[in-house]
């Protein structure tokens, strides 16, 4: 397990100042609930802290994108796979790490949007609530994504996962069946994020969450076991 | 005695994305690396010796054939804790040398005490001692390349695995590498080094093997290789040089070679003319004629349908 964290690690401290930009938003947010009288502007508050929210399951698609590729494209690859861990090992670190990296994230943001909201009436373990839905959603699509960057390009690979996220709840939208959004259940996460607001309490939903960390799981796997067959040798360029 | 690595039969084909173009890099290839030797890898550019390493490392599986590790099949995971390898053109995170060499060290499952003792030592050893506490982003090729070697070292491994280790190093730093070599050879551990280097090769191998087109064209002990063919050396003084054909005189010191079998003759008449034997050695060839001699060899081999 110390290998898997120290990749984890590694990974965090290599996407730092990614990180750092993304944290930029929460300063955004931090400095209306400063600038603006929260309980009169309460609605312009919720709408920017949605908005920031689900940046981070984009972010999570570029991490996951672009950390195989970066590490096979530099050959730094080679001195930590020449170490005595599996493929697995150091899959699991990758995932561990983006879900760390957009923990962080989700972390600050809870911390700003219980401070900022909370001044408005909205009740701050719903915040934690959909901190929780976010994480979940950045776990499933960085893995999706670090399943298709094991044989395809980036750019590829960002295709692959959005089009892999976004059928599901297109799908769901267009046939009116409602079930569709959790056969991939980052839609339905962000959807969770998206739709909340001062009046409802309703949509407090476990399904998606625990659905979306099985398969996480799955795709781990799934993922692990493809790229155990790839050369990491050859040049990606 | 036991192998600390071997191929088998092993073939390796690239292939572009939709199979149209292949390029054998390996070619039944078949080789055993014996525990305890140090083992120079040698070949042009393109031979086919990193991807026999990578193949060796897991890094990639082969078309055809196997091998095996520390008795291990490739790509055995725990078996490469065992392991040292140093990549050619070492990419490195940018940390700390002293923070990365213990990265590297705990991916092997070291830790504590004695991963922090082991890598000061490694970076003592490879005469970065000062410079341990430094972002290895701001390290020259050398340093980097040092820096590698300390991470292969860090885990004390049985066998070593260099591609060409010595490429980016300084003479003083490559006296150090040849002696660290040596050391590690004297405490049992194998060694397989791949390098154009070859009068490094040729002072620390005990076997070479000339990979050429991804085949073995020559193997053997480096003694054997280099070892004369058949001519004797000879130098001596007070003789004049018209009286021996083929030799050269340089103040008053005549050379000159002869058939092993006429050596006794040779200094005969040496004696017989009154002059002195000063050295007679068996003529030797350097591992640059060899490696020379053994391409051209076999481009003309190949050139002929031969392989």
């Amino acid at each position: 397990m110390r290998p898997v964290l120290l990749i984890a690690i590694n990974f965090v401290r290599e996407q730092r100042w990614p990180i750092l930009v993304l944290l930029l938003w929460v300063l955004l947010l931090a400095f209306l609930g400063l600038a603006t009288d929260a309980a009169r502007q309460r609605e312009d508050l919720l709408f920017v802290f949605k908005q920031v929210a689900v940046y981070v399951v984009a972010f999570s698609v570029f991490f996951g994108c672009s950390a195989i590729y970066n590490d096979r494209r530099s050959r730094r690859i080679l001195s930590v796979l020449s170490k005595g861990i599996g493929r697995q090992q150091y899959l699991s670190g990758l995932v561990i790490g983006i879900t760390l990296a957009c923990s962080i994230y989700c972390f600050a943001l809870g911390i700003t949007g219980s401070w900022t909201l909370g001044q408005a009436g909205f009740p701050v373990q719903r915040v934690w609530f959909l901190m929780l839905c976010l994480i979940a959603a950045c776990a499933l699509a960085g893995t999706v994504a670090l399943l298709f960057s094991t044989f395809l390009n980036p750019f590829f690979a960002a295709g692959a996962t959005a089009a892999a996220m976004g059928l599901p709840a297109l799908l769901s939208y267009t046939a009116g069946l409602p079930h569709l959004a959790y056969v991939m259940p980052v839609y339905a996460l962000a959807a969770t994020v998206l739709d909340s607001s001062f009046n409802s309490s309703s949509g407090v939903s476990w399904v998606p969450i625990v659905l979306s960390f099985v398969e996480t799981l799955v795709l781990w796997l799934l993922s692990a076991r493809i790229f155990s067959y790839v050369d990491i040798a050859v040049s990606v360029e | 005695m036991s192998a600390a690595l071997e191929f088998e039969q092993v073939s390796k084909e690239y292939r572009s994305f939709l199979g149209r173009r292949r390029f054998r890099a390996l070619d039944n290839f078949s080789l055993r690396v014996e525990t305890g030797e140090i083992f120079g890898f040698l070949g042009p550019n393109g031979a086919g010796k990193t991807t026999a390493i990578h193949l060796a490392m897991g890094f990639m599986r082969p078309t055809s054939g196997s091998g095996r590790l520390l008795g291990e099949r490739f790509g055995h995971d725990s078996v490469r804790r065992r392991v040292g390898f140093l990549p050619e053109n070492i990419a490195l995170y940018p940390r700390r040398a002293e923070q990365l060499v213990r990265f590297y060290g705990a991916l092997n499952g070291m830790k504590g005490a004695v991963l922090k003792k082991r890598a000061r030592e490694v970076l003592e050893r490879v005469r970065l001692q000062d410079d341990v506490g430094r972002n290895v982003s701001k390290f020259s090729r050398g340093m980097l390349q040092r820096v590698g070697l300390a991470q292969a070292l860090v885990n004390d491994p049985e066998l070593l695995v260099l591609d060409e280790p010595t490429s980016a190093l300084d003479p003083l730093a490559r006296v150090g590498v040849r002696e660290l070599l040596l050391q590690a050879r004297a405490a049992g551990r194998t060694i397989f080094l791949s390098s154009h280097l070859l009068s490094e090769v040729e002072l620390v191998c005990d076997r070479v093997g000339v990979l050429h087109r991804g085949r073995l064209v020559r193997l053997g002990k480096t003694a054997d290789l280099l070892e004369t063919r058949g001519r004797t050396e000879i130098t001596a003084r007070g003789v004049a040089a018209e009286n021996f054909s083929g030799s050269a005189a340089h103040d008053g010191i005549v050379s000159f070679s002869v058939a092993t079998s006429q050596q006794r003759a040779a200094l005969e008449k040496i004696w017989g003319l009154g002059g002195d034997v000063i050295s007679l050695n068996p003529e030797r060839r350097s591992l640059e004629e060899i490696f020379l001699e053994v391409t051209a060899e076999a481009d003309s081999a190949s050139s002929e349908g031969l392989l």
